[in-house]
Parts: C-alpha cells; sequence; structure tokens
C-alpha cells in the first residue's frame, strides 16, 4: 500500500522546476498539431531522428516520456493493468505497457481519458522505432500498430562497437550505413507525406541541436565542483528537452539558461546542500518516474548525486569536419561519438564501454558511493548490474547499492524496503568515508 | 558497583554525561535488535552480561520496553547505569530509550566480526528477510538484501512447517532422515506451499520434502548472496542458522563449511551493544562527554519518524 505522501522530487535548481511547463508544453504541441491535421509520430528516445521529423513537419510523440510523465503522476496502474489484461506480461517494459493501455482506454473511451496528464497524448498518425536501446522496441511498435490502421516504420541506430574490432577501420562503413538508414527513413516519410525534404532546414535544425547538446554538456562539466550545484533529481528532468525535443529553440535557451545557474552556483559556492558530505553517482538504471522523492531521502543524509552514468546524458562534444555539410553524415557523426565515448577508454581499461563509464566518473566527480536502479522491466538497463559492480570493485573499492523497483510501476516498489537498503548503504559509506574513502585497487 | 550513575528521574533529558577522562571508568551498553520476528537485547560490559530474546509484537514500543528490562533485571542493573543504548533492526526508530540508531547491516557486521574475527562473508536469514553482507576486518564493504519475497527467509519456514504439521525446531534434524531430495520451487511461498502439498499427496516422505524445502532456501539466499561474491570465512546467522538441515544445504552450494555462531540470533544485538561501548570509550578517552539523546521507559503507542530520525547523528 502505498501512502499519500508527495512522491515527486524537490527540485534545487530554478531552471529545472520550469521543465513541468516545458513537458506540458510539448504535449500541448502534438495535440495542437493533431486538432490541425499535421501528422503525429509515436517516437522512441535514442532514435537520432528528432531534426529528420522536425524537417519533414512531423510532430513527435515520444511514448517513454509520456510513460514517465503518467508514472510521475501516479497514474499508470490501471493503463498497466489494461494492457496485463490484454495478455501483455507484467515483466514487459514499464513504458510500453503504459502507452498499450493508454491507447486502448483512449480508443475505448472515444476520448482522452480525463485524468490523463498534460491533457493526454494525440492518437499517432505512423510510428517510427528503431534499434537503439533495447531489443523490444521493435516488438513494441509492431503490437502497437495492431491497434491502429497506421504505417509503422523502423530503422537501425548503431550501437556501442564490439572489442574485436579495429574501430578506425569499421568507422566510414558504420557511418555509410547509418547515412542510408537516415536516407530511408526519409524516403518513407517523403513518400507518406508527398512531401520533400527541406535540406537547408534539416541542416539548420542539426547545427541547433549539436549547440544544445554542447551546451548541455558543458553545464554537466560545472558538477564537479564542490559542493555540486545540481543533483540527480534536477538532471532526470532536465532530460527532457534533449531527449525529446531536441530541435526547439526552446531547448537551447533551456540549457543556456541551465549554464548560467550552475556558473553561478559554482563562483558563489553554493551546492545542493549547505553541508556535502558524500557525493554519489547514478550508477546505473532509469530512475522510478513514480518516486522521484526517494532522491532527496538520500540528502537527509548529506548525500548528493553528484552525476550520473546512464545511457539519458549529456553527449560529447565533436568536431565537424570542414566539408561536412551533409546534415545526415553529421547526425550519424554525432551518434558515432556518443556510442564510443568510453570505447578506447574502455579498451585500455576494464574492457567495459558502460563500466568504464563509471570507473571515470567515479574518479572526475569525486564519488563516495554508487547506486544502481535495478527495474525488473527494464531489461536493458538492468541486465548485467551485478557484473557491473563485480567488475567496479576490481578497480575500485566503492560501496554500491542495488534500489529495486520499476521505472513505471508503482506495484514494484516498496518504500519500507527501499528507505532500510538506504540507511545501511549510507553507514556504509560514511564508514568508507572515515576510513579514507574509496580505494584503488592493485588492478587498476 | 563501580561507574557512572546518571542523575535524575527515569525520564533523561537530552543531555551528556560524564567528563572525566579515564580508561578504567565500566562501560555498561545494550544493543537492542528488533526484528521483524524476534526482539533480542543484550547487555555488555566487557562481556555479555545478559541476553535476553522475545517475540516482536506489532507494538515494538511496548516489546522493546519489556525486553530490556527483562535484560536489565538479569544484568542487576537498572537504565540509568546504561552509558550508551544502540538499536538496530526493521523496528530500531520504535526503541525510545536508545540513543542512536543502527541498521542491522552494520551491527550484525560488527557482531559476527567480534566472534569470528576473520569473516568475509555473513548470511544473515531471518524471519521475513535475508542479506548477504561482505565484511573486511570488522566493517561492511558491500551488502545486499533479499527482494520484496518471503521466500528465502524463515517464514518460508513457517509456512511449510504449517503445511506439513512439524514443529519449526525439528525440521532441521528431520530433513536430515532425507533419501531424496524433491525438486521444489524457490520462487515464491504460496506456490511452494501448495507443492508440498502435492508431494504429499504423491506419498512423497515429509523429512524428503523438508530436504527439498532447505534446498530451495539455499538456492535462493545463495543466489542473492552471491552478489557480494561468497567468500571464506563464511557465517550464517539469524534464526534460521539454528535449522541443520538449511546450514547443510547452503553448505552444499557454497562448496564449503560455514560456522554458525553459538546463538545466532543474537549478532545484530552483539553488534549494535559493542559500537555503542565504541562510542562511549572514545568519548570517554578523549575526556569529552557522551552524548546522549532522550530516554523514555514509556510505552508509545504512536511513531513519529521524524523525531526519532533526528538522533541518528
Amino acid at each position: 500500500m502505498v501512502e499519500k505522501s508527495k512522491t515527486t522530487a524537490v527540485h534545487s535548481s530554478e531552471t529545472v522546476r520550469k521543465i513541468r511547463f516545458f513537458s506540458r508544453n510539448i504535449h500541448d504541441k502534438a495535440n495542437k498539431a493533431k486538432a490541425e491535421g499535421r501528422p503525429v509520430a509515436y517516437c522512441m528516445g535514442g532514435c537520432a531522428y528528432h531534426e529528420i521529423l522536425e524537417a519533414m513537419g512531423v510532430t513527435s510523440v515520444y511514448t517513454e516520456h509520456y510513460g514517465g510523465v503518467c508514472a510521475a503522476y501516479r497514474v499508470s496502474e490501471p493503463y498497466l493493468i489494461r494492457a496485463e489484461s490484454e495478455g501483455y506480461a507484467n515483466n514487459l517494459c514499464g513504458y510500453c505497457r503504459n502507452t498499450i493501455g493508454f491507447d486502448i482506454v483512449r480508443q475505448e473511451l472515444g476520448h482522452m481519458p480525463e485524468d490523463a496528464p498534460d491533457g493526454g497524448i494525440p492518437a499517432p498518425d505512423m510510428l517510427l522505432s528503431c534499434s537503439a536501446g533495447c531489443d523490444h522496441r521493435y516488438k513494441w511498435y509492431q503490437a502497437t500498430g495492431r491497434y491502429w490502421d497506421i504505417p509503422t516504420f523502423s530503422f537501425d541506430v548503431m550501437q556501442i562497437p564490439p572489442f574485436d574490432t579495429d574501430i578506425k577501420a569499421i568507422k566510414p562503413y558504420v557511418m555509410k550505413y547509418q547515412v542510408e538508414q537516415f536516407q530511408r527513413l526519409i524516403d518513407f516519410l517523403e513518400k507518406l507525406l508527398g512531401k520533400k525534404m527541406d535540406w537547408d532546414r534539416l541542416a539548420y535544425l542539426v547545427k541547433r541541436g549539436n549547440e544544445s547538446l554542447w551546451t548541455w554538456y558543458s553545464a554537466y562539466l560545472l558538477r564537479k565542483h564542490h559542493p555540486s550545484p545540481m543533483p540527480s533529481e534536477d538532471h532526470f528532468s532536465a532530460i527532457v528537452p534533449a531527449v525529446f525535443d531536441l530541435a526547439s529553440r526552446e531547448t537551447l535557451a533551456f540549457y543556456r539558461e541551465l549554464y548560467g545557474e550552475l556558473q553561478f552556483k559554482v563562483d558563489h559556492n553554493k551546492g545542493v546542500l549547505d553541508q556535502e558530505k558524500y557525493r554519489l553517482l547514478w550508477a546505473g538504471g532509469l530512475p522510478p518516474w513514480h518516486t522521484m522523492a526517494i532522491i532527496n531521502y538520500f540528502e537527509t543524509f548529506g548525500a548528493v548525486f553528484v552525476m550520473e552514468a546512464s545511457d539519458y546524458g549529456p553527449w560529447p562534444f565533436f568536431d565537424v569536419p570542414k566539408g561536412m555539410t551533409n546534415p545526415l553524415e553529421i547526425l550519424a557523426l554525432r551518434t558515432w561519438c556518443q556510442r564510443v565515448e568510453y570505447w578506447e577508454d574502455a579498451k585500455k581499461g576494464c574492457g567495459h564501454s558502460r563500466v568504464q563509464r563509471i570507473l571515470n566518473r567515479i574518479e572526475e566527480y569525486d564519488i563516495d558511493g554508487c547506486m544502481m536502479h535495478l527495474t525488473r522491466s527494464c531489461r536493458y538497463q538492468s541486465l548485467g548490474q551485478i557484473h557491473f559492480n563485480n567488475l567496479i570493485q576490481k578497480y575500485v573499492n566503492i560501496p554500491l547499492m542495488f534500489m529495486e523497483s520499476d521505472i513505471v510501476d508503482v506495484r514494484d516498489y516498496n518504500e519500507a524496503d527501499t528507505k532500510r537498503r538506504v540507511d545501511a548503504f549510507m553507514e556504509t559509506v560514511d564508514s568508507f568515508k572515515r576510513k579514507g574513502g574509496r580505494q584503488a585497487t592493485a588492478r587498476r | 558497583m563501580s561507574g557512572w550513575r546518571i542523575p535524575g528521574s527515569r525520564v533523561i533529558e537530552r543531555q551528556t554525561i560524564g567528563n572525566a577522562k579515564g580508561a578504567n571508568v565500566d562501560v555498561y551498553v545494550a544493543g537492542v535488535d528488533i526484528g521483524s520476528t524476534m526482539t533480542k537485547v543484550v547487555v555488555h560490559s566487557g562481556t555479555i552480561l545478559a541476553a535476553v530474546i522475545g517475540p516482536t509484537g506489532p507494538e515494538h514500543r511496548r516489546t522493546a520496553y519489556k525486553v530490556i528490562l527483562e535484560a536489565l533485571e538479569k544484568a542487576k542493573i537498572s537504565l540509568e547505569d546504561l552509558t550508551y543504548v544502540v538499536a538496530t533492526g526493521y523496528g530500531r526508530l520504535n526503541v525510545p530509550f536508545a540513543d542512536k540508531q543502527m541498521t542491522e547491516i552494520t551491527c550484525h557486521a560488527r557482531g559476527v566480526s567480534s566472534i569470528f574475527p576473520n569473516v568475509r562473508t555473513a548470511i544473515d536469514i531471518g524471519g521475513q528477510d535475508s542479506k548477504g553482507i561482505k565484511i573486511d576486518k570488522g566493517k561492511v564493504i558491500n551488502f545486499v538484501m533479499n527482494d520484496k519475497c518471503a521466500a528465502g527467509t524463515g517464514r518460508f519456514l513457517e509456512v511449510i512447517a504449517e503445511a506439513l504439521g512439524v514443529r519449526v525446531e525439528e525440521m532441521g534434524q528431520l530433513s536430515l532422515k532425507a533419501k531424496s531430495v524433491p525438486k521444489i520451487s524457490n520462487t515464491c511461498t504460496v506456490f511452494a506451499e501448495q507443492e508440498v502439498i502435492s508431494w504429499l499427496a504423491m506419498e512423497t516422505k515429509v523429512e524428503d520434502i523438508l530436504a527439498g524445502i532447505h534446498d530451495a532456501i539455499a538456492t535462493r539466499v545463495h543466489g542473492m548472496a552471491q552478489r557480494v561474491k561468497i567468500e571464506k570465512e563464511v557465517v550464517v546467522t539469524g534464526g534460521c542458522a539454528k535449522n541443520v538441515g538449511l546450514v547443510k544445504a547452503l553448505e552444499g552450494k557454497i562448496g564449503y563449511s560455514v560456522l554458525v555462531p553459538p546463538e545466532p540470533l543474537l549478532t545484530g544485538a552483539i553488534g549494535a551493544a559493542l559500537i555503542g561501548e565504541d562510542i562511549a570509550r572514545q568519548a570517554i578517552d578523549k575526556g569529552t562527554p557522551v552524548r546522549r539523546a532522550e530516554r523514555r521507559l514509556s510505552e508509545v503507542t504512536f511513531f513519529d519518524e521524524a523525531a526519532s530520525r533526528g538522533n541518528r547523528s
């Protein structure tokens, strides 16, 4: 039984507090587009296609985003149950079940459910999935497509290259393949919409998207400061513009404002807490959108999550080579640089990109303890976490705890049990800190 | 009896006691471990003066009050004689006479290490949860707890004992007589109970079923504890450590012998008492007052988490 208390996080950043309106605006734009007869697509994060859709005049609705919003409002349960009554397993992705259930309820009602957050999301005109991230996303939109007589399109987006490859040698082929995949998407959209791509506009949007991502990246480097100016509960809101509305001018304005705020805090030594006793790393897993307030609970111990090592994070800088003018090539290069960010370090280090990212951030952000969120319904983020922990401990002795719940499904969350674990974890972090903090092991 | 006497009434205001240096001062400490099923109290002064184990009721504060009174009576001291009281276990916040609350993870590690100094892994199988603790020189370096399920805990054994009509205390010895070990689900207590009834209907011997049950719990607990990498020496604690059948099954999974304390229920309370002693001794050695919380020997029927958490640091 979940008690009736505040479940959303208290944000410390003024800029991030505006994200609720930002998110609402994203869904308002989608509902307006639908009402005006403009094309609306269901989309997935990480597909690197936001600017392409925008340039083609397609309004994107990120169903994972809406799953998180429903969870944050604690209204997803009836949608999850509805999806499960259709035969979808209760350990299937929470975002997926939420969307399928929401779609069915909206279809059955013949109008938007009254309690739908942000005024709901409109019925899509197309379903656009990709191979990035987790395996089940192909099947998700295939399943969703059965409820709608609308086109479904899926394409490949590159993954982290395997370690037995020569990345310099494969890079031209991967880039070429990625550009072909983006072109396939454009061909599909041109045929469906009966209009041609506006290449100049796409080039402009990609340039602005890069600037937004780099501003975001620069802002986060400021989080290395002691005390840290921004915690993870703010990060998980600050991702919204870049991941779900990258091409807009509002997104660039948001990250510029965030950068300014964090720079001010660093200049004036203002941290999340007046007394930052412990610095923690969100080392893996997507957050429990239904109970983001649990991150604030760590702060009652004087602990701040100063950084994350999850896949929802700022993308690194990259140089656009002189003469590279094709926006699809720039999009491919951006994706490549994100995928190989820790590849070289990992090859010299622990041999695993995602673990290397954790190890690097432990050092760079001066971390005292790590936490991973183990979510039953998010295989991509959760599988391997035990292995990650074992690998981390080979290189650095540092306390690491697992929090277990779900990204969307609050039925998988136990407040008392979670707090018990946090209590024990914080005692362990304190004990380490008193003995001098984390220690590199002989293998490092 | 030498040592401090705390002046004043039974309700001691938040204050400090003592200000004299001296290692020869007797320090009386208590560890109170309020588990989900049992409440354990240890009164300690260089050695264990008294240890009391009683069932945990729904009203933890009332239970703790009664158990500490019994322990104090056995130790022949009063609450005022206690220099420091540390509460642990999942009901630790409900102990109004504790000076500090510590989690059971830290206290178990301390308690187990005091009995087995070379311990590297402690596996605690309690009434409603189980945990694996990785220890280095008496300190926790990692831990893991079971998920939201009674399978792999003492509650699992209680349910099965009821289904089989045997006493929980008999289960271990009985299971050692097993000739074969049926495979029983380790994923759900409710399903496992149904399985047990099915095995009974097929005229499977009770001792065989019990061995199957122990194997199921051992598999689950071993899988959980492996998350922190089980290393020698391994110590098993908690009420379930009294079940020789379960301990044997666990040894089978781990691949070598494990150690069990003389009274496996008490390690958390012992650890809490020793942590209390460390705190008191540190203050005395520095010549600084021992900082204590307000103590009340009253039965409180409501639970003010915020007020209790104020004692944490």
